[in-house]
């Protein structure tokens, strides 16, 4: 059988039994199984789940439960609502403050708890109904908290960035870094956006009172005393010192990155134990179930995508593919833009694990012989994924914030995201223009990487 | 990708079409992944105190770490794939279901009983496999390579336990299935 028939079928059984709605773990194996018993020698079979073991048995990919625990456990208690709270009150002089407000809330949160959903749900569930309430339209709100909770998988310790590193065969922890300071062009881009559709709205409010004499919400002016201001404080520093204080540990060479969630994951264990009292093993045991429901769909879909690709390359369906690109000889920013179009597309359907993991050895050799670094590479798909979070159909954040602002219609809260959709793709063109933006930092911290392709 | 959201059902409901000859089974398999849950919840936490302590030996006590790491992978091993058949049990394990509201609902129907097919078909070969290999490592006395050496049946068996109960979990949701298809086709013929 040709090359071509060959890749061409296992694309086509792989979609198939995708599309079969299976879950997405059960299918990969099957079509990787499938493949070893009609292609591969009989052995291979015999050491099918010698090899998911071996692939899973890394202390790199086995943290990812461990922060999500930690996730679970900050994004469970009320830190969320007092981060939210202290933010409001110490934005609350700045025209659209409100608005930077949920943007700084949603990264902070994120940085902390690493998961985009739980971000949107925790920040929003008191943001959303806060900003309506103070006259910033449904989709406004809406797109704030959807575009801020997608900060979690960009700003460390995001799970997404754990796999590309491995995916990649590249330095978690420089990649973490990486993730930072365009995290940090996001987050002052989705602060712009609000400032700027305040003032309009704020026109619009302005023009509808003189017109007809009905005072929007918006029109009031909020102020807090510093005494309200450094009453906020005490409820938030101890998470704010936790981000830190993980930070310090990894970055200060006292932890690996897997020892860093381990410690995370017990110290916010600890931190919601003091502040908010959960400690019983009633209160703890959602968070713990919580976990491990997500790590277990999650593990075990890594697991599977890590069998679907050994074969994939054992079969040289990878590596023909990836020298069937290189061969075609495009301009390299047409090769990344064409890489990142796919991202976006496969972002339609699969989440973000799944995306890395099976397109990994497909794309990454033809980006690394057009000279792209590989770290800057993480940062850009990071993003672009991020995206595939609040695009419709699937934009899974949408469906968050549907779920806890049920009467905002969908089609404003979709309006709502676009804009921020357009911000996003304006810092991946920035990013491309200017890549110092994502290797400035780990360049910095950790030297220049002495193998740059 | 969904932690934090959704409250975790206590027991999931009994599917109605499940054939009574299985409900027994299905019962006893609700019992052990419950008590399984509590036991990946403490293999959780102890991955976590084990890693803990890495960094503090290291630093306050300047002791090699040399077992942390495995020991902790060992455990989240266990966690992940004896939990497995738990996640399966609400449906917890999430596919492209985007192509569901398109088909007509009878077309549907057997769409439900292929995947429940193709899962369980997939995870009975994947037990059998483990359980091979654990025998391999049992009676090779196989450990890792490191230097503490921790014999390699322990994960090989959790995997094949953990792999085994999904089958067994899959295939009865299978016939709850393909029993609601039955039931249809013969209450659309009559």
């Amino acid at each position: 059988m040709s090359m071509l028939t060959l890749g061409l079928l296992f694309g086509v059984v792989t979609l198939l039994f995708m599309f079969s709605g299976a879950p997405i773990s059960f299918a990969l194996g099957s079509v990787a199984v499938l493949f070893m018993y009609l292609f591969m020698p009989a052995s291979a079979l015999n050491t099918v789940t010698q090899n998911v073991y071996e692939e899973m048995a890394s202390i790199t990919l086995l943290s990812i439960p461990l922060f999500i625990l930690k996730g679970a456990a900050i994004g469970r208690s009320r830190a969320g609502q007092d981060l939210y709270a202290a933010m409001h009150v110490w934005m609350g002089r700045i025209p659209g403050g409100l608005g930077i407000a949920n943007v700084f809330a949603c990264a902070l949160f994120a940085a902390m708890a690493g998961s985009s959903p739980a971000t949107c749900s925790a920040i929003g569930s008191a943001g959303i109904p806060e900003m309506r309430r103070r006259g910033y339209s449904p989709g406004f709100a809406a797109g704030i908290i959807a575009a801020g909770g997608t900060l979690g998988i960009l700003l460390p310790p995001s799970i997404t960035m754990i796999l590309y590193a491995v995916a990649a065969e590249q330095s978690l922890g420089r990649l973490f870094l990486a993730g930072i300071f365009p995290g940090v062009l996001l987050v002052m881009l989705f602060a712009g956006y609000a400032v700027v559709r305040y003032r309009k709205e704020y026109r619009l409010a302005e023009a509808e009172f003189k017109r007809s004499g009905t005072a929007s919400a918006l029109l009031a002016n909020e102020t807090f005393t510093t005494r309200e201001k450094f009453e906020m404080l005490p409820r938030v520093v101890p998470f704010v010192l936790l981000l830190v204080g993980v930070m310090v540990a990894l970055y200060g060479g006292f932890a690996t990155p897997s020892e860093t969630a381990g410690l995370g994951a017990i110290l916010a264990l600890a931190l919601i134990a003091v502040i908010y009292g959960v400690w019983r093993p009633r209160d703890v045991a959602p968070i713990l179930t919580a976990t491990l429901k997500e790590s277990t769909m999650l593990m075990l879909i890594i697991g599977m995508s890590l069998l679907f690709s050994y074969v994939m390359s054992f079969l040289h369906i990878s590596q023909s593919t990836a020298e069937w690109v290189v061969g075609m000889q495009l301009s390299k920013w047409i090769l990344l833009a064409a890489v990142l179009v796919m991202v976006i597309l496969l972002g339609f359907f699969l989440p973000p694990v799944s995306i890395i993991l099976m397109t990994a050895p497909i794309i990454l050799p033809p980006l690394k012989a057009a000279g792209f670094d590989l770290i800057w590479f993480g940062v850009l798909m990071t993003i672009v994924m991020e995206t595939g979070l609040i695009h419709p159909p699937v934009g899974l954040n949408i469906f968050v914030i549907k779920n806890i602002a049920p009467d905002i219609p969908l089609k404003d809260i979709i309006w709502g995201v676009v804009p921020f959709v357009a911000l996003m793709l304006f810092a991946v063109v920035l990013i491309c223009i200017f890549p110092g933006i994502a290797t400035a930092l780990p360049d910095a911290v950790m030297g220049v990487a002495a193998t740059k392709p | 990708m969904s932690h934090g959201i959704e409250i975790v059902a206590a027991q999931a409901a009994m599917d109605p079409d499940m054939p009574r000859i299985l409900q027994p089974l299905a019962r006893l398999l609700q019992w052990v992944n419950q008590a399984l849950v509590v036991l990946g919840m403490v293999a959780l936490l102890v991955a976590s105190c084990v890693l803990t302590y890495s960094v503090i030996s290291r630093y306050v006590m300047h002791a090699s770490t040399d077992w942390q790491d495995e020991a902790a992978v060992f455990c989240l091993v266990g966690a992940t794939f004896l939990c497995g058949a738990f996640v399966q049990s609400m449906r917890g394990h999430v596919g492209i279901e985007a192509i569901a509201g398109l088909l007509p609902r009878s077309v549907n129907q057997v769409r439900l009983v292929f995947v429940d097919l193709l899962g369980s078909a997939f995870c009975s070969f994947f037990a059998w496999k483990s359980w091979t290999l654990f025998h391999e490592a049992w009676v090779e006395q196989q450990t890792t390579s490191s230097s503490w050496a921790p014999p390699l049946w322990i994960p090989y068996g959790l995997m094949a336990a953990g792999m085994t109960l999904l089958s067994l979990q899959l295939l009865v949701q299978l016939s709850a299935t393909a029993n609601g298809l039955r039931k249809q086709v013969s209450g659309v013929s009559a």
